[in-house]
């Protein structure tokens, strides 16, 4: 992808991609462009009460193997893990306005590298309104502190199908 | 059925008011449901009534009032007995 740049009136170069962007903010409907931003926040003693009253079925319905593997330890963390990726599961659905049928929660994965980060990783029918919508990028950010836990994710669009019709 | 998802709702639906304050027809997220809850909720109902929210019924409308609940447990369940 080759990157133009062209002249801010502060003097300082921006590329052309979001120097456009910039220009129509105005006049075109976000929804085909731009950034969008979903936060959510869980009461980690709500999900060790789920954890505690429902078990596998709670787990397994709602997060998918490799985020219960990411959430191992006394009840307290793995509730806490499992919290922030709830919470990252709801921040997600923020970004993709399903208008009213919800992407199955396992469809939103919270993947964590090795390095410590997060990641937020679609399949489904998560993946499918992503592409419908031209969400190409997102990123996510998990907390959590004296019983809440909180995350907010990031998506950058670009118009998608949506665009292309 | 409409009593026991009343049920339900009181014990798992963590809301700051009252469920019998509640209309059958009142917007259970506006009366502080949250997400988490309703999965609680959704939960919690399949292990009453012996049935499982297939994916296409994962929507906020399935769960956003007493009587849609109704509704959808009677599309799963059948007809509630007179």
């Amino acid at each position: 992808m080759t990157i133009h740049f062209v002249m801010c009136a502060s003097g300082r170069r921006a590329p052309m991609f979001f120097r456009r962007r910039w220009d129509q903010a105005g006049a075109v409907d976000e929804t085909f462009g731009g950034l969008r931003v979903g936060t959510d926040l869980v009461a980690v003693d709500d999900v060790a009460e789920s954890v505690a009253r429902f078990g596998d079925r709670y787990v397994g319905r709602v997060y998918t193997a490799h985020e219960v593997s990411c959430c191992q330890g006394p009840p307290s963390v793995v509730a806490a893990g499992l919290a922030a990726r709830f919470a990252a599961k709801e921040a997600t659905i923020k970004v993709l306005r399903p208008v009213d049928h919800q992407p199955d929660w396992r469809s939103i994965e919270i993947r964590r590298d090795p390095a410590g980060w997060c990641a937020v990783h679609l399949t489904g029918g998560a993946a499918r309104m992503a592409r419908q919508q031209g969400i190409r990028n997102l990123a996510v950010s998990l907390t959590h502190e004296s019983g809440m836990a909180a995350a907010v994710v990031v998506a950058v669009c670009d118009g998608g199908e949506e665009k292309e019709r | 059925m409409e009593t026991e998802i009343r049920e339900i709702l009181a014990e798992h639906a963590r809301l700051p008011v009252e469920v019998s304050a509640l209309d059958d027809d009142a917007d259970l997220y506006q009366a502080g449901m949250t997400s988490h809850a309703s999965v609680s909720v959704m939960l919690a109902l399949e292990d009453t009534f012996d049935i499982e929210f297939p994916e296409s019924m994962l929507r906020k409308s399935t769960f956003e009032s007493v009587s849609a609940i109704s509704a959808a447990l009677t599309s799963l369940v059948g007809a509630p007995a007179e």
